[in-house]
């Protein structure tokens, strides 16, 4: 795809998703909106793992960063929420760093565990511990009625939608500068990383600088989501980005398909909107007799069996049996009318 | 340009390489020979900075390389081949020649992601350079095509033309012609004196055809058991008896080999144990085997041979069950056996030894060897492999992976045997291994047969195979193109030299440059434009004018740079 039509398809996609959730009730444009925060969340793994062939479970941790580091400077040097942003995606870029650290050494299980431990000790020994208080704003949290994005009001009514259109701009925005980067030189070191480190190495890329930089820019792109989170719900809190969230990240990631920019699009919006919808509609009685009621827990479950039924049937994810199966069609297309082509 | 000054290297109780000193001048092609766990990836891998000396000094270009990382070695101008091939298997080939090209120049990565002008020209040239080495390679209807997609001896051409694109003043080559054929290796050798004239770059070479090593290099090391044996001018080594005796081991006797036929038993009117009825196979869109049909009988050795890329491995594989025949029928011990998965035609009794073996590297010998009898319907004992290999005895506790190549063989060999076998498919048994670990193999096949086991093999040592095979079929294009007794044809060689040009050293003549028969030429000019090394701005110029005057930048490229001289 040529640079224009890569501007064109984006172009579209916003203006088609962009008014969606206007009709929608208070609930799900909240749900909208942090969908494509998660959306940030699984397009940081689509970079690290999808590209750079590494594992981390504390995608949430860099998201989480970015949230409170944006909460802290609006609450505490009453800085616009622009500069919260930046802040939020400059901490979460200088966390990424150092995770990526132990990634020069570290590969396959271990790391994960590495970054697992990590994602625990920042829910435990950061977001809840009151030795960091003034970064957390302690266990009321920071709480950012008065944020000021551009005009942009967190306590206005209609600012869910304005702050998901930012969103969607952004997320659109850093999704095409990740195919053109695929594309680009820089795409090709991190994938020859990916696919052999003894060939990379040994053909002039440097493992420490682009490994680092892909922890880096990882965390940053997480953080980016992460930091409109305050935005968004109004408040910070530990509990959205404890451990748990970085291993559904990490699942879903999979689930929809980790090596494909899109698949972070289809696995936000899973994971915000599902779970609600699920808890929200899923009490009543089924046959007039059996009362059931879904608690969250059962979109685990689900999410779960859906895991292991995306690992046998579509190793590739679901993005990329959609994207297998699309240029399937294509190539059959193109073979059909040139034979006729051939045959007239 | 290079000087290697005492290394030593040991891996656990093992002495790699044992103070090991020798210069490169610019412009050479250092041949380096030596039996197999003799140190020469070692060495390699010391050079190219993915493993550090325990004591010694590599200099290169005056300055030592002590701490100076790979990537920094590769910037200086050091490339590399492997002989365990390291392609990024899911790029294409044009993306894999790409990556060290802008590797070398120092490219922004937020550049790139913005696709901004200065970037998209970048990519430009690096696109227009990496196809100009495909070209010179003659690679460049594969530029599409994903590097993990091709077959072997392809993705070794891949690895010559990625290393070239480091733009090295010292190449590394690790067997750069295992699973060649002759032809093609003739041609590599044209086209390493070709680089080393065009690029100027100096060469390391280590390859079990002796026949390439004597005929390119300038002057040959021997290495043995990380010691060096001996140096002198290709003329020197062939003649030298310690070499011989150290490298070719008694191979130079050629009446002691196993003349299988005279103890293979009548099989002639046996069931056949394996029969393959008109079957084709292939990988995603590819065809690669069609209307195969063969058959092996109880105790008997046939041999498959043919180019590379004929289908002898796919053919291996859809009758082993790793990938499903399309069509036709493969019958095992009068069952239908076609489209099951493998470990259950495996546990009929057909043992297949892929190519690379298929060993785990972090498991012990033993392990390996208990894990299969542990498999196998009557619990072999696995003292009984260590009988056959001794060898295998004393590295018991070894990992895998740590193995020279012909031991890793001898595991595999075992491994398979401890199941019972009815049928062994071997493939490409003796590839990257030194004459004398392939004689002692072969040796074992025939002690296989012996036993009654049948052998189904391919291989590249046309004539090693033919001599103690019953049977051989010649694959031509995806088809078997003729079947028939070894012994008819190891004496008619013409025969197969239609679809075939074996491994016969070539001795006569040295290469005779741009007349190999294949009318393949290395394109002199397409390299000169390559060895360049244009500063951007200058670079842009040439740009901008070759697209104003509709001509290939290259040509333009040429033309100043005649200019200049004048």
């Amino acid at each position: 795809m040529s640079h224009l039509t890569r501007l064109t398809v984006a172009a579209v996609a916003f203006v088609a998703l962009a008014w969606i959730p206007a009709g929608l009730d208070v609930g799900l444009k909240f749900d909208a909106a942090l969908s494509l925060v998660w959306g940030f969340g699984i397009l940081s793994l689509v970079l690290l793992t999808g590209y750079v062939g590494q594992v981390s479970l504390c995608q949430a941790t860099f998201a989480g960063v970015g949230a409170y580091a944006a909460g802290m400077v609006v609450n505490t040097f009453h800085a616009g929420y622009v500069v919260g942003i930046v802040v939020g995606v400059v901490a979460a870029f200088a966390l990424g760093l150092l995770v990526g650290l132990p990634a020069l050494r570290l590969r396959g299980i271990t790391l994960a565990i590495v970054t697992l431990g990590i994602a625990l000790v920042f829910d435990k020994y950061v977001f809840q511990d009151h030795l960091f208080d003034w970064f957390t704003g302690g266990s009321a949290g920071w709480r950012v009625d008065g944020a000021d994005l551009l005009g942009l009001r967190a306590d206005s009514s209609s600012h869910l939608l304005a702050a998901y259109e930012v969103l969607l701009a952004l997320f659109i925005l850093t999704a095409l500068l990740m195919v053109n980067l695929h594309q680009s030189g820089a795409g090709r070191r991190f994938r020859a990383i990916r696919d052999s480190e003894l060939a990379a190495s040994t053909m002039g890329v440097s493992l420490t600088r682009y490994k680092l930089l892909a922890f880096g820019l990882s965390a940053a792109i997480a953080g980016l989501g992460g930091s409109f989170y305050p935005l968004v719900a109004g408040s910070v809190s530990p509990q959205p980005f404890w451990v748990f969230t970085s291993l559904q990240l990490a699942a879903i990631a999979v689930l929809m398909g980790v090596r494909y920019v899109p698949a972070a699009a289809l696995g936000g919006f899973f994971l915000a909107f599902v779970p609600d919808i699920l808890t929200r509609n899923g009490h009543g009685t089924f046959l007039g007799r059996y009362s059931y009621d879904i608690s969250y827990d059962w979109f685990s479950l689900a999410l779960g069996v859906l895991l292991i039924v995306q690992l046998i049937h579509l190793p590739d994810g679901v993005w990329g049996d959609i994207h297998a199966r699309a240029a399937k069609m294509w190539s059959g297309l193109r073979h059909r009318t040139e034979r006729q082509v051939s045959l007239a | 340009m290079l000087t290697v000054r005492d290394l030593y290297v040991r891996f656990g109780g093992v002495v790699a390489l044992d103070r090991v000193s020798f210069d490169l001048n610019r412009g050479e092609i250092l041949g380096l020979i030596g039996p197999n766990g003799a140190g020469k990836t070692t060495l390699f891998n010391c050079i190219s900075g993915v493993v550090s000396p325990d004591a010694g000094k590599v200099f290169f270009e005056g300055r030592s390389l002590r701490n100076v990382p790979a990537h920094e070695r590769a910037r200086r101008g050091i490339a590399r081949t492997f002989q365990n091939l390291q392609l990024w298997n899911s790029m294409t080939v044009l993306e894999n020649v790409s990556v060290p090209m802008d590797a070398l120049g120092g490219r922004s990565t937020l550049a790139d992601a913005l696709g901004n002008p200065m970037s998209i020209f970048a990519e430009r040239a690096t696109t227009e350079r990496a196809r100009a080495i495909l070209h010179v390679l003659d690679l460049k209807r594969y530029a599409n095509t994903k590097a993990g997609d091709l077959p072997a001896g392809i993705q070794r051409r891949v690895e010559i033309a990625r290393a070239l694109a480091v733009r090295p003043k010292l190449l590394l080559l690790d067997e750069p012609a295992a699973g060649l054929d002759a032809g093609e290796t003739r041609r590599l050798a044209e086209l390493l004196h070709t680089v080393r004239d065009r690029f100027h770059a100096s060469m390391l070479l280590v390859d079990h055809d002796m026949s390439l090593v004597l005929r390119v290099s300038d002057y040959v090391y021997v290495l043995d058991f990380g010691k060096l044996l001996a140096r002198g001018r290709p003329a020197d080594i062939r003649t030298d008896p310690k070499v011989i005796a150290a490298y070719l081991g008694e191979a130079t006797q050629d009446d002691s080999k196993p003349r299988a036929a005279n103890d293979s038993p009548a099989t002639g009117e046996q069931a056949p144990l394996l029969e393959v009825s008109r079957v084709s196979a292939g990988y995603g869109p590819l065809e690669v085997i069609r209307d195969v049909n063969l058959t092996v009988r109880p105790g008997e050795i046939v041999a498959c041979i043919g180019a590379n890329g004929a289908g002898k491995t796919t053919a291996l594989r859809a009758i082993s069950g790793v990938i499903k025949p399309r069509t036709g029928q493969v019958k095992f011990g009068g069952r239908n056996i076609t489209g099951r998965p493998p470990e259950h035609i495996a546990a009929l009794g057909l043992a297949h030894i892929p190519e690379g073996r298929g060993l785990f590297p972090r498991m012990s010998v033993e392990d390996t060897l208990l894990l299969a009898s542990d498999n196998s319907p009557d619990r072999v004992d696995p003292r009984v492999a260590y009988e056959a290999f001794p060898r295998l005895k004393q590295r018991r506790w070894q990992a895998v992976g740590t193995l020279s190549g012909g031991e890793q063989q001898m595991v595999a060999i075992a491994r398979a045997l401890l199941a019972r076998p009815k049928l062994v498919m071997v493939d490409e048994m003796s590839q990257g291994l030194a004459p004398t670990i392939v004689r002692q193999l072969f040796e074992m096949l025939v002690i296989l047969r012996r036993q009654g086991i049948a052998v189904l093999l391919v291989e590249q040592f046309v004539e090693s195979a033919l001599e103690i095979a019953d049977r051989a079929y010649v694959f031509d294009r995806g088809t078997v193109g003729h079947e028939a007794p070894a012994a008819d044809l190891l004496a008619d060689r013409k025969l197969i030299s239609g679809s075939y040009l074996g491994t016969a050293v070539d001795e006569a003549g040295g290469v005779a440059v741009g007349a190999n028969g294949n009318g393949h030429r290395p394109d002199v000019e397409l390299m000169e434009t390559l060895a360049l090394k244009v500063p951007a701005g200058v670079k842009r110029a040439i740009e901008e004018r070759a697209e104003h005057e509709g001509r290939p930048s290259g040509a333009v490229a040429l033309e100043l740079l005649e200019g200049a001289k004048n």
